[in-house]
Order: C-alpha cells, then structure tokens, then sequence
C-alpha cells in the first residue's frame, strides 16, 4: 500500500455544509413536504406499568380529517415485532412491539397512531381514543427491579434481570487482601437524555407502481434501518431506500430503531399516501433512548508506593423498560465492565455487571457509552488514592499509566489499545495549566475563605472499531466495515459517496479532504454524499466514533485504487510509464519532468470514450467502490483538567479553566476536531452539573421539558482550551484514530474531581453525578460545614 | 377535550416577510412558525421545543426576535416579519456552488469562518437572536453576548465558536457603520 | 405539542375585549404576551373556549410618568420596559428585575400585566410589584377598582382577578431618591425561573433606616412580603449583625416547596442568602445614589 501523503488533511477547511445551513436551506426531515402528505400522532401511555383491558378507536375515526386509526392489535399483520437479538451469554432475549399489544411499560410507550391530514387534527383525535386501564405495580428503580419479588416486565424473559456479566483477570479478591491501600466508593450516575435540538421524526412514503417505499429519517443508520425494516416489513431490501439529509444532532440517540419508524412504513405502504411524525418535545423527552444509569461500587488496591494491583466492581445498570435494536440492553453494561481498567497497567480486575428493567424509556447508547462512568469511577478512586498516599494525584496517574512500549496493550476485558500518548498528555495538560501558579493561587483562594479545587481525568477508548471487537458483540448486523464508492464523471469532478451518515460532524468536508489527498485532485473537485442508502454502499451509518477510521480508510483505498487507474489511463495518454507520473492539484504529471502534465479531467474525460483511447484490455470507466475493516480498532486518549470554585453560600459550581490536550491521531480537519472536542466537554458539563432525567415512585416522568431538563446554555459554559498531541495511529489507515465522544468521557470525572478538591477540607468527596446545587446543599449540611 | 367550535374557521391573514408580502387563510390556533414553514414554505426557522425554551424557532418581528411558536399565525397580521432566510442580501443570481460563498450576512459569514455551528438546527435562531443582540447592543462584552444568545440552545457546540463569531460580527457590523 | 381548537377574538378597544370576556366568562383566556399562556396551550394543559387576544388594542400600551406614579399600561411590553429611560431612572428595581425575565425574544413578547395576572410565585414581576407597593388597576364591563399588590395575589397562579375582569394598568410609586434597590436571585440556568428570588428597597442612611421594604419569590404560592425582616433593619438599624437576623428572619417567613430543583430547606437557605446579599447591594446602591 503507498503511504498516505496528507495535504489538505490536517488543514482548517471550512465546511461545505454551512452555506445550506447558515441560509436556512437545510433539508431536515420535517422540510419535506409531498403532495397528499398525512401526518401521525401517537396516543402514548399515562401509566407506568398496566394492562390495557379496552382499547377503543371508533370515536376517533369519526373525527375531521381522520384516515385512519392504528392500535398494536392492527399492526400485528403488517409487520414483524422487533427482537433485540444477541448471542450473549447470559443475556435474555426480549420483543419491544412497535405499538403496545395488552400491556405498557413506561409512560410515553405508544399503544395507537392516529393518521390525519395535519397534526393539529391528529392530536385532536388521538384524544377520542378510549382506553382502560388495569394499573400494574411499577417497578421503579434497579434496586426494586431486581428483587426476586419484584413484579416483572416482561414475561417472557421471567425475572427483571436481563443481562449478568463477569469480566476478570488474575485473582482481584487476593489481590486486593494484599494491598497497602485500599480505596472503595459507591458511585452514582443519574439518567441523562440526549437532547438533540431536532428531535426525532420520519416521512415514509411509498409508491404502489414501483412497490418502492422511501423512508427519510432523522437518523444516524440508515443503512441498518433499511436492513432491519426489509425483514420487519418482509420486502426486499433494494425495495426500501432510507434518506437521512440533514440531521440535527444525534450522539447516539439517533442510532437506534425506533417504534415510530416502522408504524409509519407500514400505514404508509397500507394507505399508499406519504405520513409524516415528528416528536414533539415532549415525546421526545419521553421516548428517546436515554443514558448512564448505573451504580458502581467499586474498589481500588494499591502497594504503598502508589502502584495499582488490582480493581473490583459491581455495576448495576437501569436499562429501562425494553432492549432497544439493534444495540440491546446490553450496550451500556458492556462497555462499563470493558472500560473501567481505563488508562492504568491493572495486573488484577474483576467487573460484574447486571442490566435491570424498569419502567423508564429505553437505555440506549449516548456519547462516551459506558466510558463517562467509568472515568468518573476509576479517577474518582485515584484522587482518593493519591489523598490516602499523600501523593500528587497527576503523579499518581504518570506512574500508572501503561507505558510506551507496553503497547499493544491487552486489557484485563480482553480490548487491545494500540498506543496511546497518555503520559504527553497529561505532562502537556499540568503545563498549559502550569500547575505551579495554579496551586498558588489555589492556597491564596482558600486562606480568603474560597472553596475551589483542580481536577484531573485521563481516559483512553476504543474508536474505529473493526470486526474483532466489535461494536455489536453478538448482535446479527456487522459494524466492523464501511465502504467508499468514489466516481469520477467526465468533467473530472468525484462523486464520494458513503454509508456513514452524520449529524452536524462535517462529513462533507472532511471526507472530500481525504478523498482528495489519496486522488491527488483539489477539495473543490470532490463532492461527497452520505446518508441516502440508494446512492450508498453497503454500510451502517455513523456511531462510535467510527466515521474518521472506517470511512476515511475506506476513502484512501478508493481513492489510491483510482488513482492507480487513472495513471495507468494517464499514461496511456503521456506515452509514459503509469509508475512515473503522480496526480497532484488535478493535473497528472510526470515526476522528473514536472512541466510534462496533463488535467486530470482530460484523464477522466477519456475513460469514458471508449477502448480505442485506452490502454488494451482496460475496462473503460472511472468508478471503485472499497471497503475497510481495521480489525482491532484504535486508541484515542486524553487528559482532562478542570478548575472549579464552589460558592460558599449558594453551592453553585463554576468552571474558571477547562483543559483538554487528547491524541486523535492525524487529525483530518482541526476545524472540526476541535468543534466536537469542545461540544463533547458541553455535554459532559451539562452531565456534571446540571442535567438529570427523574422518574417518580410512580414512574411519572418529571423532567418532561426543557425548563425541567437542564440543557446549559452558553452563560453556564466557557471557553474550553483544547491542546492536541498528533501521533497518527499505528494501526489504522490513514493514522486516523475516532475522536467524537472523548470530551463527554472526561468531563464529569474531571470536575468531579476538582469539586472534591474543593470540598475536602470538609471531608467530602463527590460520587453522585450531577453535582446540582441541592445535593451540594446537603453534602456540605450533613458535613457539618454551612455554617451552623 | 377538544371540539371545533364557531370561530375555528380560518381568517385571512397578510403580511410581509422578508420584504415580500403574502396573504393567506388561517385557522386562529396555527403556530406562526408552523404557518411559515407549511403554507409559505420558509422550513428555515426550526420546530425545536413549542414551549419557548430552545430557541430555535426565533425570528424578527417588527424587528426584535421573538419566538414564532409561542405566536398564532393570526397575530402576526399586518406585521412585518424577518426569518433567517431574508438575513443575507439577495443576491438575484443562481445559488451559489456548495463550499463557496454567496451573499452572506456578516453573522452568517462570522458563523461559517468561526465553526458557529454543526448540525445547524439551532442556526436560524442563533443567527436571528444574535441579530437582535446586535442591534441592542453594538459592542457587547463576551459575558454579555454569553446571556443574550443563552435565549437559545446549542447541543452541539459547546456554543465556543458562536460566540466567536458573534464577536467577530459585531467588529465587521461596527466597521462598516463607520465606513458609511 | 399543536394547542386544542379556540374561538379567537382580537378586540382593538378594551370595551370590547371586556363584552367579550363577559360573554365567556370562564371558559376564556385572555391572551397577552403569550409566554406563559402559550406553552399551556401547546402543551394541552389548557382548553379554554375562546382566547381573546389584547395585542391589538393600543390603549393599553403606555408608560407615563403622571403625578408622583409612574403608570404602565397592561400591554407595556418587558422589551419597552427594558429599555426605557423612564423606568431606568424612576424605578431601578423594575428595570434590573426586567432582565432577569427569561430572555430578550421572551421579553420583546412578554407583557407586564400578563406577568402579573399569571401570578407564577417564582416570578419577577409579582416580587417587584409587592415590594414596590404597585397598584393595580382592574378593568371590568362598567367600572374599575384599584388593588394593592399584596391583595392581589392569592394563591399560585391566582388572583383576585374576576373573571370579568383584565388588569389593565399598574401605577408605581417610586421609591425615594435617597433609597438603594436589588433584586437577587439563584437560578439553574441563566433566564430561568429563580429557585429563589430577593427584591429589597431601602432607604437608609449610615445605620439609621428610615425604611425596608423586602419580598421573595419562589418560596410560597405567592410572592411573600418580608414584613418582620424589614421590621428588624427600621428598628435595629442597619448593621451587619441586624442584616444577618434579618436574613434569618425571613428564612423564617417564607413557605417554599421541594421539586426536583431543590428541596424547601434550600430554598428556605437561599432565601437568607439571597436576603442578606439583596439588603447588602441595596444598601450599596443607595451610598452611591447619594454620594
């Protein structure tokens, strides 16, 4: 394989995608609007956990501008039920219907569609529908769910626990007896929800004549999605066409299939008329996928010179009420036990996990997945450590990190990281800092009284995840490969089209840098298209990080395959050897005699006109489609440094510096890097401090707004200084490492250190997440310290 | 319960955006913001939350912002409205080629060089509440722009770059007033 | 998230707004500003028969100094009171709580009656209006009355407004020019709702206080004047032990609930945080206005 010559990659190119956006020209699910269009509405349930003993349309039909009235009963004959299915061990297979047949689960959970010539009538309507209900005993937490009397959800899997997993290596429980210290905690992750500020929504719209039928989704897989709804809706699979235009925002939400999604294919092809539902907020808050709800007790050994022996946990996961497809409920618990080694040489480790259902929303994947709890848990411990020991918490971590020339490191999970620059990293963090002015001031601040603290959290992650480990270990779909299809046409522009399919991430761009490097052509000669299955390759969409290494990789192959036929066509032209000239700014040129050139155009022009111009037996045409797998995956890592002050007074947390330096490997487009490293910190800061989704005892859903949901706004955020360490990855094409979820992995265990920092002179160390005001209020109260 | 009742027939509505005048029939209970998305096909100003927290459905009315889903359609008779898409000048020419400037607002030019965006949902109304916070308030200090633009949400920025580019704006803005 | 079908009325003379809100009675919602009124709706919280909508009559949009009060007509937008020098000069208070309303398209919607006839406790407006004495002029088919502040708010988001009636003016009596003012408050998120909220005016000079008036938000079904609180700053004079019993003090008088934002004894914590700091920046505001 040639080497990789980077030009444009590494270059501040501004996106492509912001003219249509900056103008108001997006192409957002909810712009479409075709003639004869019908729009859903969704009757969704008040109760928890209940029988529905009577479920009556008639009203509703009858209502203006009703077409039609859909109960789970009706679409029993139209469409399959969904299984999450895994090969997992230990893990219980279980349906999530797309509308509910006799029994609810959570509030929100749809049990009928009305379809209707606008929403406003829809929702009307949906108001006539008569049901009655049998109210079930809710089950309302993990700790309730996983009592052997606790009422259970669903029958079929018998007990409330859907998944129990152990990862180990070497004998933790001796280990850990030996150990000079030993550091242990029960931590907190509260439910989060993703938020995107489009909110889900899908257009189905099929065409009798051709029996095609043309879903547009605000989703990040269309390729899985019309996988999966070929076999739901039993039809070919070149009979669905997913389109994802332009999506706004996704970070894992969006990755999944959804109810709404197949209810609307299967009324759109039964009433031969395009339907279209888009969430509303509320039901968005309701019903997306939600996040990190987990309890870790965990404990941490060390010799008495700081080295770490050994690591024990017990995770409980809240899964909510269903297996989301294709994910599972196992796509959070996993990655908790993977991950929480983290960073650190760890000789002796056991994690246990257990996924438990409840009556919430679905648990699905949101950026870091798994990985901001374990960050949280495992350098939580190490601060705590390094108080127990006297030891500088940054010097703690330099001397556990894996080395160097450890690499490639096996974790105790069974994950290889590849490299990772982990002690640059953090070096690089305490000088940006510059650790010596900060501890000044820290001791100025607090002789006047001041409650403020430094924090540090390193993370390492696996991105770019091929077929080794894969993203959906167990799960009958393939995650490990993604393909290029790059067409040069005859005026010399290439066409770049991909499977990947982004929400804000800037594909457009940064693909058309790397196709254009490994063409030799300029950015403005490539175009790329992503996200519509009927142009793309075979693929999945975009998740996991994985865009930048699988695509991109996929991009370089296609693009020095066709490279190496347009030389060849070139000097066919030149009446030169192919392995004399090289493409570089569109115009092929001989290498020794650059002033010999020829525009690629010229090339392009003549592939296409026939075999009497080109060389013999050449295949006329400019087109390959490449496919790429890097196996393992790669390592991405960062260092995360926050510097927090509490106000004595009203326990409000303010964030005065927030560092990053991280390693992504080559970095494609800094532009871009940087927007996601900052928009990931954003996210993690809203985990911190200020977001939680809370369910009653009853299984009411009280953050159902976003006066209740806390998404911060730019007076609660701050200027997030990001510093890079560029060591192209070893082992990926390209030397592309995923960077997309980092910042959100480091944020909350960062602040939550700094917030520890800062408080313990009290004696309080934060293991909850968020750290609102009201859990400061009463942490400082129950210490004894406010005052009275 | 909801029963249709003598009044919810639909009433004729004018009004001008963007420096156009249109008329049409409304039913009194349309959002304005889902009157200029369905019947006058303006889909730039975005459905986001219709309680009046996000932000992204903010346009000008009578030239301040304010948000287009907490309005009915009818109210909005006899006013004069701006959405995202009357921001830059009208050019009159073909579209311009993907990648390469048309006739941009200094903001929107601003947002493009400053990455002030990434999936681009919030875009229009952060575009059209910087504008009001703009012509509020020529030379605002970080902080300041930090509160106005905290009118809308941003889930994917980290809102660093737009408050870059508002900033960066507001120089471009003051520059070309002394020029004239 | 689409609002139930309504009969929609948008009288341009108050006369007619009020046949019209005789004729419905109940079942009508007037519809002002929108901010509050129109989340309800998208939200089917609320189903009224007809809404009648007041933007469109202009009697109602004044600010005007006359005599001794300065008088905002019910329809004055937060946005005009924002930005007017009148309100900046005569009656501080106003203009700061003013920016501490949600956000600027809130307010450039946002009206003062409507804030007032909404009567959300945690609110600015209703804080302001008891701590400055407002009065407030109600509007019924046939004749007006007049109602303090404190009469005015009942209970959450009720009043002693009849259903016949629109509130269609509020007058305020500026403090004195000697006096200092603050409004502090502890929200989540800028432009939220406070958790808790602190509007202070006091006239002092050196420890001697000829007069404090003190009310919270967000800690009770209505606005809560502080009366013992500022009975404690006339009597004691103000000194940093009578500012600290007196942030004690209004800990004491306030009735806050728990939600999922903070629990009552927070709330009740904020309140003698936010007291003390309002008295201290008040007292801070008026040394400058003299000096």
């Amino acid at each position: 394989m040639e080497e990789f010559t980077p030009k444009l990659v590494g270059a501040r190119v501004k996106r492509r995608e912001d003219q249509r956006l900056l103008t108001g020209q997006g192409a957002y699910v909810d712009d479409h609007h075709p003639p004869g269009l019908l729009h859903a509405a969704f009757l969704r349930s008040p109760y928890a956990h209940a029988r529905m003993t009577q479920l009556d349309t008639s009203a509703a039909r009858t209502r203006e501008g009703v077409v039609a009235v859909l109960t789970g009963k009706d679409l029993v004959s139209l469409v399959k039920p969904v299984r999450a299915v895994s090969k997992m061990r230990e893990y219980k297979e279980t349906s999530f219907p797309p509308l509910a047949v006799d029994k609810v689960r959570y509030v929100g959970e749809a049990l009928a569609v009305v379809i209707a010539e606008n929403r406003y009538l829809a929702e009307d309507a949906i108001e006539w529908i008569r049901v009655e209900y049998d109210p079930l005993p809710t089950v309302a937490n993990e700790r309730d769910a996983a009592q052997p009397d606790a009422p259970v959800l669903h029958d079929e899997a018998g007990s409330n626990v859907l998944l129990s997993r152990e990862f180990a290596r070497g004998d933790v429980d001796a280990a850990l007896a030996g150990a000079a210290v030993r550091v242990r905690d029960r931590f907190r992750f509260r439910r989060h929800a993703t938020v995107c500020m489009e909110n889900r929504g899908c257009l189905a719209d099929y065409r009798a004549g051709t029996g095609e039928l043309t879903l547009r989704s605000a989703t990040q897989c269309p390729g899985l999605l019309r996988d999966v709804l070929a076999d739901l809706l039993d039809m070919p699979e070149h009979y669905i066409r997913v389109v994802a235009a332009d999506v706004g925002g996704g970070f894992g939400a969006k990755s999944s299939l959804y109810p709404e999604e197949i209810v609307l294919c299967a009324v759109a092809r039964l009433l031969k008329r395009p339907v279209k539902w888009i969430s509303d907020r509320q039901e968005d808050l309701k019903t997306s996928t939600q996040a990190w709800d987990e309890i870790v007790d965990a404990e941490l050994g060390l010799q008495a010179d700081g080295t770490i022996i050994g690591l024990r946990a017990d995770v409980t996961t809240d899964i909510g009420a269903y297996s989301i497809y294709p994910w599972t409920a196992t796509v959070e618990p996993i990655q908790t036990i993977s991950f929480l080694s983290g960073p650190y040489r760890m000789p002796h480790y056991r994690g246990r996990n257990r996924g438990v259902a409840t009556c919430k929303a679905p648990m699905g994947p949101y950026r870091g997945v798994g990985r901001p709890i374990t960050t949280f848990v495992l350098e939580s411990l190490m601060d705590r450590a390094a108080r127990r020991l006297a030891l500088d918490p940054a010097e703690l971590r330099l001397k556990n990190y894996i080395r160097a020339d450890e690499f490639p490191y096996k974790t105790p999970s069974g994950l290889v990281w590849d490299q990772a620059s982990l002690t640059e990293c953090m070096q690089k963090a305490r000088d940006v800092l510059d650790s010596d002015a900060t501890a000044q001031w820290r001791v100025q601040a607090r002789a006047a009284g001041r409650w403020v603290g430094v924090g540090f959290a390193t993370y390492i992650e696996l991105t770019g995840v091929g077929s080794a480990i894969p993203v959906s270990p167990g799960m009958p779909i393939a995650t490990g490969t993604e393909a290029a299809f790059l067409r040069v046409d005859p005026a010399g522009t290439v066409i770049a089209t991909f499977s990947v399919a982004p929400q804000g991430q800037g594909h457009e761009t940064a693909l058309a840098q790397v196709v254009a490097d490994a063409l030799g052509v300029s950015f403005g000669s490539v175009r790329v298209i992503c996200g519509d299955t009927a142009l793309a390759p075979q693929g999945t969409g975009t998740y996991a990080s994985r865009s930048a290494v699988l695509a991109g990789g996929a991009a370089i192959r296609a693009g020095q395959a066709l490279k190496e036929k347009a030389l060849k066509i070139a000097g066919h032209m030149m009446e030169s050897n192919p392995a004399d000239l090289d493409i570089r700014d569109g115009q092929v040129f001989l290498r020794d005699k650059p002033e010999r050139r020829l525009p690629f155009r010229d090339v392009a022009k003549t592939a296409y006109a026939g075999l009497r111009r080109l060389p013999k037996d050449m295949e006329p045409g400019l087109e390959v489609t490449r496919f790429y797998d890097p196996f393992f995956g790669t390592a991405s890592s960062a260092t995360h440094a926050a510097v927090v002050e509490v106000d004595t007074e009203t326990y409000a947390v303010t964030i005065k510096r927030y560092i990053v330096v991280e390693d992504c490997g080559r970095i494609i487009n800094p532009l871009i890097v940087d927007g996601q490293v900052r928009g990931g910190v954003a996210q993690g800061i809203g985990a911190a401090l200020y977001e939680e989704v809370v369910y009653d005892d009853e299984g009411q859903l009280l953050t159902g707004s976003l006066m209740d949901y806390l998404v911060p706004t730019a007076s609660e955020l701050l200027p997030i200084e990001v510093h890079h360490i560029e060591t192209p990855s070893p082992t990926t094409l390209g030397g592309f490492r995923g960077m997309g979820e980092g910042g959100t992995i480091g944020a909350p265990a960062a602040i939550a250190n700094a917030v520890s920092d800062a408080l313990a002179h009290l004696g309080i160390e934060i293991n909850e997440i968020p750290m609102t005001p009201e859990k400061l209020f009463r942490l400082v109260r129950a210490a004894g310290a406010d005052g009275r | 319960m909801s029963e249709p009742n003598e009044h919810s027939q639909a009433r004729p509505v004018t009004l001008r955006v963007n420096g156009t005048e249109h008329r049409g029939q409304v039913e009194p209970r349309k959002l304005l913001v889902d009157f200029l998305r369905e019947d006058l096909g303006l889909t730039g100003s975005h459905v986001g939350c219709e309680h009046g927290i996000c932000g992204a459905c903010t346009i000008l009315i009578n030239g301040e912002a304010a948000r287009s889903c907490l309005m009915l359609a009818v109210q909005a008779d006899g006013a004069e409205l701006m959405t995202v898409e009357g921001l830059a000048p009208q050019s009159g020419g073909p579209p311009a080629l993907p990648g390469k400037t048309g006739q941009l607002h200094p903001l929107q030019t601003a947002f493009w060089e400053h990455h002030g965006l990434q999936c681009g949902f919030c875009t229009p109304g952060m575009l059209m509440t910087a504008y009001d916070l703009l012509q509020t308030n020529a030379a605002p200090s970080e902080a300041e722009i930090r509160a106005g633009l905290s009118a809308v949400l941003c889930r994917c920025t980290g809102y660093q770059g737009i408050v870059e580019a508002v900033q960066a704006a507001a120089e471009t803005l003051r520059a070309g007033e002394e020029d004239q | 998230m689409k609002p139930p079908p309504f009969a929609y009325h948008a009288p341009t003379q108050l006369d007619e707004a009020l046949a019209l809100l005789e004729r419905y009675g109940d079942d009508a919602k007037v519809l002002a500003g929108g901010q509050s009124l129109m989340p309800l709706l998208n939200f089917r919280l609320s189903y009224p028969s007809a809404l009648i909508d007041i933007n469109r009559v202009a009697e109602l949009s004044y600010l005007r100094q006359e005599n001794d009060q300065v008088r905002i007509g019910a329809l004055t937008r937060q946005r005009t009171i924002e930005f007017s020098e009148l309100v900046r000069r005569q009656l501080p208070l106003l203009s700061e709580a003013t920016t501490l309303v949600g956000h600027l398209p809130i307010r450039t919607r946002g009206t003062i009656g409507g804030s007032l006839a909404h009567a959300d406790p945690a609110a600015e407006y209703p804080a302001v209006a008891l701590v400055l004495d407002a009065e407030l002029v109600l509007q019924r088919p046939g004749g007006q009355r007049s109602v303090s502040a404190e009469e005015f708010f009942v209970s959450y988001l009720t009043t002693v407004l009849a259903p016949n009636e629109i509130v269609t003016e509020i007058r305020f009596s500026p403090a004195p020019p000697t006096s200092g003012c603050a409004f502090e408050e502890v929200a989540r998120r800028h432009g939220d709702f406070a958790l808790v909220g602190v509007a202070g005016v006091i006239d002092a000079e050196g420890e001697q206080c000829r007069t404090a008036r003190l009310a919270a938000a967000g800690v009770g079904p209505t606005p809560i004047r502080l009366r013992t609180a500022e009975d404690i700053l006339v009597q004691e004079g103000v000194t940093e032990q009578s500012i600290q019993r007196a942030a004690a003090k209004a800990a004491e008088l306030v009735e806050p609930d728990s939600d999922i934002h903070a629990s009552a004894d927070f709330r009740r914590h904020l309140t003698e945080v936010l007291t003390r700091r309002a008295i201290q920046r008040a007292l801070e505001r008026g040394r400058e206005r003299r000096a």
